[in-house]
């Protein structure tokens, strides 16, 4: 009987040991490979705008909005991601017709006003985040060759949960969706190939 | 006293400099922002662009810090003071952190994943917290059994908590679906280090890496208060299941429960029934909701370190000194 | 009635089948099974295929601005006679276009690669140096010598290529943005994106003038970060003022002389979307070559705004965000496609009749007539 408690002890205490060394030693390996926290977001060179992100996120309403880029943004007077720009123009030629089903996008006028002509002032454009649902329309209709390309979809952490695997990135069919490290910034373009093409 | 007084104000009028040069080394990193936007004339900046950022790392600390509280606390309940009112006490808490205020993310059931990805990829980012979510327990269970399971889960603690009216499920029966967990063990797994990719003859399976385990937790809708429906509709059959019958998900399903059961076969100390000397009178058998007692013994890989059978055992009350709260259900005859 | 004897009691069936491996591998296979069926169900993520589009932001996928043009009368027409630095052709352009210029003999310059090349008008290649990184523009001189526009630099070339001189343009604390340049006698005109003027320089580097300051709200506006323009032989500037929709003109003094243009997205002689025209030619008998982008396409206009031809988009990639103009001694207008990387060169057809079907299409001789390098359409 006692034999058989020695036995038994024996095992346990070797399994034990193996068991502190396995764990130690796959902690080790993995915490030197270890890194930050990564968090999701889009890479706007890689998006398509294709609407997936509005219906993917676990969320009811999206964790990805819209945000525009106020360096590239043209602040155009006649926006294509503002006014649809194919729709019927009114009797002034300005098209009647807007792109964001939401009406998220809200536009004023900036800088020394022109009052008598209209074309003759920037416009600053500002996503209102509450409206936003993440389609992607506008960021469609800001991509060359038609607009800069200011505006991009973006994961917002105000709203994002943080899951440990995106429900967007499995159906993004560019994977534009992908681990960053904190604070989550989107990667950026290759600086040079701007303007100039 | 007064020196030390003095001290503690020197001392915020240095966190107050750190503060200031820290908005200031901030101002300059942002200086992305500051180009001159075109001269419109008039009064005009770049609007601050609104960044929020992700939950700060801080948060990921105090969660393991509160899993090591757990696993401390629970082991020092459920071995120590043995008392069934303190684990239930750990798993509401832990339900409320874990569960609620964490949105049950990430856990050690879904740190399986990770740490398999990892493993098996060398560029996949896996954080401190995520490894040590899964280790720890691991640890704790080489060392003290399944405490986590019995007080830190908050997938545990939520079919715990709603065990109403326990029924007993047939060993075999038990034994059979507990095969059910290496099998998820072995598919989530195989997802998230390699995904499935399969042809027989003209029918052919291509899956991407997947989380299988992320995807599927049934109790992750039940945490947001969100999801899509068949998701809200499995956790709820499986809260209803758990009505009646002892934490279905942890026995059958749980593949870090399958590990954990491996690894408490084998721990330092684990569940003793009786404070002292067994009576083999089987009354904490009946009390076990988990079938987790096989002659007269706390059986190390199912028991789930409930602490429910503590309360029942005559032992242990004769040594409290005298009836306990349960001496209306136990009749007992004292040699 | 013997309780011990387990072993040679009689065993139910059902007793015998619950005792066995059965329920076991039974619940495994059943609850494997449902695993395998859900993900069968399930869409497998799509697998992108790997293109060879140079880096940089997908092709939105059918960005079609097709416009209902009603039909008019246009005066003149123009069809595309050869095409350089295509993949086909002994120099092609590899990575970047970034501007087109004739010189003296209708010497063909373009700027590519990082380079000067020097076409003959047939095609057949001259020569070629390297200039600065992201060079954005060229024009030639009436003596030969390059002007080559860089980041708030002017470099200046000899005809052989040797570097002579430059200066810096812009102001003090901000780098001019080169997007156009020309020379009108002794004076170098710049067009500067980061002011939204157009400078003019001697071949020093000193400023004598700014030309562009008009309206209430300053300059011209550009929302797309470019400014194109082109100056004929008696000194009169038509610029693009590309958020108006407008072609300007201005003197050299600054004084402006009139503009056209407006938006529109129906009537071709209206600019379609937010900001064209983006560039900007002249041609030697003093009519104006626009290219848009959005719909990209290069028209040719009188001075006072009356819509002359339509080159349509069919002959670039519907992707430029620049079409780089020149204008050859002949009137051979030469339009750089960026995308494509290749020089378009389009002549003036001779218009037989109102049947204009299709004359955009199909093989016709340059005016020149002569063979070459040019690819033939």
């Amino acid at each position: 009987m006692s034999e058989r408690t020695t036995r038994r002890q024996f095992i346990d205490r070797s399994v034990r040991i193996i068991g502190f060394a396995g764990i130690g030693g796959a902690a080790g390996l993995l915490i030197r490979r270890a890194s930050g926290d990564p968090v999701y977001q889009v890479d706007p060179s890689k998006c398509t705008a294709c609407d997936l992100c509005r219906t993917s996120c676990v969320l009811s309403l999206s964790a990805v909005k819209a945000v525009n880029d106020f360096e590239k943004c043209g602040y155009c007077m006649l926006c294509p991601a503002y006014y649809d720009v194919a729709s019927q123009p009114d009797e002034k030629g300005i098209p009647t017709g807007k792109v964001c089903p939401q009406d998220a996008l809200k536009r004023r006028v900036v800088g020394k006003v022109d009052e008598d002509d209209p074309n003759n002032n920037y416009y600053e454009y500002v996503i209102d985040e509450i409206q936003c649902d993440g389609c992607g329309k506008c960021v469609k209709a800001c991509m060359p060759p038609a607009g800069n390309g200011s505006l991009r979809l973006e994961i917002r952490y105000t709203r994002c949960v943080e899951c440990n695997e995106c429900a967007i990135q499995i159906v993004c069919p560019e994977g534009a969706i992908v681990r960053v490290p904190a604070p989550g910034l989107p990667p950026t373009e290759n600086p040079g190939k701007g303007e100039h093409a | 006293m007064l020196n030390s007084r003095f001290q503690f104000i020197r001392s915020r009028r240095l966190w107050l400099l750190i503060l200031v040069f820290a908005t200031l080394a901030s101002g300059v990193l942002f200086a992305q922002y500051q180009r001159k936007p075109p001269a419109f004339g008039g009064t005009y900046s770049f609007p601050t662009p609104a960044h929020p950022e992700p939950r700060s790392a801080l948060v990921h600390v105090l969660d393991v810090l509160m899993l090591v509280a757990g696993l401390a606390l629970g082991a020092w309940l459920i071995l120590k003071r043995r008392s069934r009112n303190g684990v239930m006490m750990l798993s509401i808490g832990a339900l409320a952190y874990f569960g609620f205020y964490r949105k049950g993310c990430v856990c050690p059931i879904g740190a399986i994943q990770n740490v398999t990805l990892s493993l098996v990829d060398r560029h996949y980012t896996i954080s401190l917290g995520v490894i040590a979510f899964f280790f720890l327990p691991l640890a704790a269970a080489l060392l003290c059994g399944r405490v986590f399971c019995g007080g830190v889960c908050p997938i545990g603690a939520a079919q715990d908590l709603v065990l109403l009216w326990p029924k007993k499920v047939p060993r075999k029966l038990d034994q059979a679906l507990g095969w059910m967990a290496y099998t998820y063990l072995g598919l989530a797994v195989l997802f998230a280090g390699w995904g499935l990719h399969l042809k027989i003859g003209a029918w052919q399976i291509q899956t991407g890496r997947r989380f299988l385990i992320c995807e599927w937790d049934p109790f992750i809708g039940l945490f947001r208060v969100s999801g899509p429906f068949h998701m809200l509709a499995i956790g709820a059959a499986f809260i209803l299941a758990g009505m009646f019958i002892g934490r279905p998900y942890c026995r059958w399903l749980c593949p870090y429960g399958g590990l954990l059961s491996i690894l408490s076969r084998f721990s330092w100390k684990n569940v003793q029934i009786t404070p002292d000397k067994e009576l083999d009178c089987g009354l904490c058998a009946e009390a076990c909701p988990y079938g987790a007692i096989h002659n007269f013994r706390a059986d190390r890989a199912s028991c789930l370190a409930c602490a429910r059978c503590y309360e029942f055992c005559p032992r242990a009350l004769e040594l409290r000194g005298g009836p306990g709260r349960r001496d209306d259900l136990v009749q007992v005859k004292l040699p | 009635m013997n309780p011990g004897n387990k072993e040679t009691e009689e065993i139910g069936l059902l007793d015998r089948f619950r005792k066995s491996w059965f329920p076991p591998v039974a619940v495994v296979g059943a609850f494997t099974a449902f695993v395998a069926a859900i993900f069968r169900v399930r869409p497998a993520p799509k697998t992108n295929p790997q293109t060879t589009e140079p880096a940089g932001r997908p092709r939105p996928p059918e960005q079609s601005f097709s416009i209902a043009a009603p039909r008019v009368e246009l005066e003149r027409e123009y069809s595309r006679s050869a095409v350089l630095g295509g993949s086909a052709s002994t120099h092609p352009f590899r990575r970047s276009l970034a501007g087109v210029a004739i010189g003296a003999g209708d010497k063909i310059y373009a700027l590519s690669d990082d380079q000067v090349r020097i076409f003959e008008p047939n095609g057949d290649f001259v020569q070629g140096w390297r200039v600065p990184q992201n060079a954005s523009c060229l024009t030639v001189g009436p003596d030969g010598y390059v002007y080559v526009g860089t980041r708030g630099h002017v470099e200046i070339y000899d005809a052989a290529g040797g570097r002579i001189g430059g200066f810096a343009a812009g102001e003090k604390d901000e780098a001019a943005d080169i997007t156009a340049l020309k020379i009108f006698r002794k004076e170098v005109l710049v067009a500067d994106a980061a002011a939204r003027l157009i400078r003019r320089y001697d071949s020093s580097g000193r400023q004598l003038g700014v030309i562009g300051i008009n309206n209430k709200t300053g300059s011209f506006i550009l929302p797309n970060k470019w400014l194109d323009f082109d100056v004929n032989s008696e000194g009169t500037i038509r610029a693009t003022d590309t958020g108006r929709h407008l072609v300007t003109a201005w003197a050299l003094d600054g004084s402006p002389l009139g503009s056209f243009g407006k938006f529109g997205m129906s009537n071709p002689e209206d600019f379609v979307g937010c900001c064209n025209p983006v560039n900007l030619a002249l041609t030697p008998d003093g009519k104006i070559v626009t290219g848009e982008k959005m719909v990209a396409r290069v028209k040719v206009y009188e001075p006072d705004g009356k819509l002359l031809a339509v080159i349509g988009p069919e002959n670039f990639d519907p992707n430029c965000i620049h079409i780089h103009l020149a204008v050859d001694s002949r009137g051979r207008i030469l339009a750089a496609d960026p995308v494509r990387r290749q020089v378009s060169i389009f002549s003036l057809v001779a218009k037989t009749g109102l049947d204009k079907r299709s004359s955009t299409r199909g093989i016709h001789p340059s005016i020149d007539g002569k063979r070459g390098e040019l690819e033939r359409v």
